[in-house]
């Protein structure tokens, strides 16, 4: 990849993406603190709390789904540069350009397009955890499925705005080299 | 061949053209799921060939990642990266290798034995492999590169090692398989217990013979012989790390906690290490949870396209197809279970253990069964398959995970090239499983018998 040039569209976007990522990934230090607690009941108390463990998995869904999209703006997503990196800057550009067009943005729209009814299904029925003494508002998570593929559609889309001016008038990055790392 | 399974072969054939573009993987997956979608329901409207898969049917992609989202097993996959930055970040695992260092500084390879003995180590208390490779890559091989060892031998015994996680019970991969199987989970962990430190001592044969036949590629340690205070330094760096690995293997061992409540405390328990050794700043620490995010955040990105991947491939009949294929062969029991094993080890380069475990696994078993083999035994040698295929390129999962958190330089050909070994390895440790079935027979009819 050359170093991309930024719009001001991205920018914006991207800035916004970093800063929710970052937030969110002190889920991690939360959910840590959850387990801890949930094991020292059940230990020291004798007491099982089945809201603690729907918490787990809880704060690890809305943590790995942020982290999802916080890893296509910083573009830690793993690809196989066995090839590529031998590529000229351009043809690279190129396939961003096509890869996000025709593989991600489709995939994206079909996570986002099944995902809304999902959501609104749960919604529509107050859905709760179906255990004793489990948690509410189980559409709160299924809603962050479509949101987080909202989410990587608006990086996309910077993403898309960055590769086609590079494409378009031959700009590289300026400054802090645009791509968060 | 029907038209829908000529559609699923060149869905993967398009998967491994695409995946060469360096686009990422998980997208690669993802979109070629909506595009097969899309060309299936033109040929079922427009040609009238009978395909199965419409978009309802790829909406259940969705589904599907709720499943992942409400999964609590996986809990431990972050847990466990967060452990193991935190361990690399506050020098505690630095402490570790370099004290181990010295303690086997005049063995040529030892650092390779180390991070060997310690993934082994891992792999009893873990059973999750991307776990174990993000920690032994963060732990192990910063310190093997700083020696100068050989860049393809260093990340390909991290690799190798790593795997280990997924077949030395206790195991995620072998619970799954014992309920495909409708067998003891007991029984299926005794079972792969001896094969796995099989595997190990192989390793550890492998990695000594190259310190002792190419000492360039793995130097012996270098530094200064043990004295008093190295040694008193090697006992504060052991003990408060030997003591939060035991206990995170202590207690999944002996039924105290699920591995997602182990990862938890032992995270805990790093996190203390780090406050009491004055490692641990605000900014250290807002680091740490960044770069769990982005490890975690990739490691889910492909589970999520390939859950989408696999859905679609499944409906156009992919599997039945190789299902149909292994059935009619025209060899006896013996020469079909090498077929079954051999496909299973061709199918690794390109599905992950989790579809090949519950596709294959079911279609194959009644056929094991009336062929009279052990299941047991069988499914042994089938987790060591699905083991070895996270070391096989082009989509070995250890690779990536390794790639992940690699070092600038350590790239996938150089990775690739690295675990070629250990693959030979993997394929002579299955030979004398397969040779001598008592390596996983044994040790649950002394439990039983």
């Amino acid at each position: 990849m050359p170093e991309l040039p930024e719009t001001r569209f991205s920018k914006r976007i991207d800035a916004a993406l970093s800063a929710a990522g970052r937030a969110a990934s002190w889920l991690w230090l939360v959910l840590l603190g959850v387990i801890v607690v949930n094991v020292t009941l059940r230990y020291v108390f004798g007491e099982g709390r089945i809201e603690l463990e729907e918490l787990q998995w809880h704060l690890n869904a809305a943590a790995f789904l942020a982290a999802i999209a916080y890893g296509y703006r910083v573009d830690s997503h793993i690809r196989i540069d066995l090839i590529s990196s031998r590529l000229p800057p351009r043809r690279r550009a190129w396939i961003e350009l096509l890869g996000t067009a025709l593989l991600l943005l489709p995939f994206l729209a079909l996570v986002l397009w099944f995902g809304v009814p999902f959501f609104w299904h749960s919604w529509a029925v107050s859905e709760v955890s179906a255990s004793p003494g489990g948690l509410p508002w189980r559409w709160l998570l299924k809603a962050l499925l479509p949101l987080t593929a909202l989410f990587l559609i608006a990086a996309a889309a910077a993403r898309l705005s960055r590769v086609w001016r590079y494409l378009a008038t031959g700009d590289v990055a300026t400054g802090d080299g645009g791509d968060g790392r | 061949m029907s038209g829908s399974e000529a559609l699923a072969l060149s869905m993967i054939a398009a998967f491994i053209g695409l995946v060469f573009t360096g686009y990422p993987i998980a997208w690669v997956l993802g979109g070629l799921a909506v595009l097969y979608t899309a060309i299936a329901i033109v040929l079922e409207v427009d040609f009238h060939i009978p395909t199965n898969v419409d978009w309802f049917y790829a909406s259940v992609t969705v589904d599907r990642i709720w499943d992942l989202m409400e999964n609590w097993v996986m809990v431990a996959l972050p847990m466990f990266i967060f452990m193991g930055i935190l361990l690399d970040r506050s020098g505690i695992a630095r402490d570790l290798l370099t004290g181990f260092a010295r303690l086997f500084g005049p063995v040529r390879g030892g650092l390779a034995i180390t991070v060997t003995v310690i993934g082994v180590l891992l792999a009893a208390s873990t059973g999750i492999i991307g776990a174990s490779v993000v920690l032994l890559g963060l732990l192990g091989l910063p310190v093997m590169l700083e020696r100068g060892y050989d860049k393809r031998f260093a990340s390909g015994t991290v690799c190798a090692v790593g795997t280990l996680g997924i077949l030395i019970p206790p195991s995620i991969m072998l619970v799954v398989m014992a309920d495909r199987m409708s067998m003891s989970v007991g029984d299926l962990f005794l079972g792969a217990l001896l094969p796995g430190m099989l595997l190990a001592g192989l390793y550890i044969l492998y990695v000594a013979g190259v310190g002792l036949l190419r000492p360039a590629h793995a130097p012996a340690g270098g530094g200064e012989p043990l004295d008093l205070r190295g040694a008193w330094q090697l006992v504060k760096a052991v003990v408060p790390a030997a003591f939060l690995i035991l206990a995170v293997l202590g207690s999944i061992f002996f039924g105290l906690a699920t591995p997602t409540e182990a990862a938890g405390v032992g995270a805990a328990g790093a996190l203390l290490l780090a406050l009491l050794k004055r490692a641990l700043s605000r900014k250290v620490m807002a680091e740490v949870l960044e770069e769990t995010s982005r490890t975690t955040g990739f490691i889910f990105g492909v589970i999520v396209g390939a859950v989408a991947f696999t859905l679609v491939l499944r409906g156009l009949g992919g599997d039945e197809l190789i299902e149909r294929a292994l059935l009619g062969l025209p060899f006896g029991p013996t020469g079909i279970l090498v077929c079954i094993l051999l496909a299973t080890f061709v199918l690794g380069f390109f599905l992950d253990w989790l579809e090949l475990t519950l596709i294959i696994l079911p279609l194959v078993s009644p056929v094991i069964a009336s062929l009279a083999f052990d299941p047991v035994w069988f499914t042994v040698m089938f987790a060591v398959c699905l083991q070895t295929s996270f070391l096989t390129p082009p989509v070995g999962g250890a690779l990536f995970y390794l790639r992940g958190i690699a070092p600038p330089g350590v790239d996938l050909p150089v990775i690739y090239r690295g675990v070629a070994p250990f693959i030979v390895i993997q394929l002579l440790g299955l030979a004398a499983i397969f040779h001598w079935r008592e390596l996983v027979t044994w040790l649950p009819a002394q439990a039983y018998g």
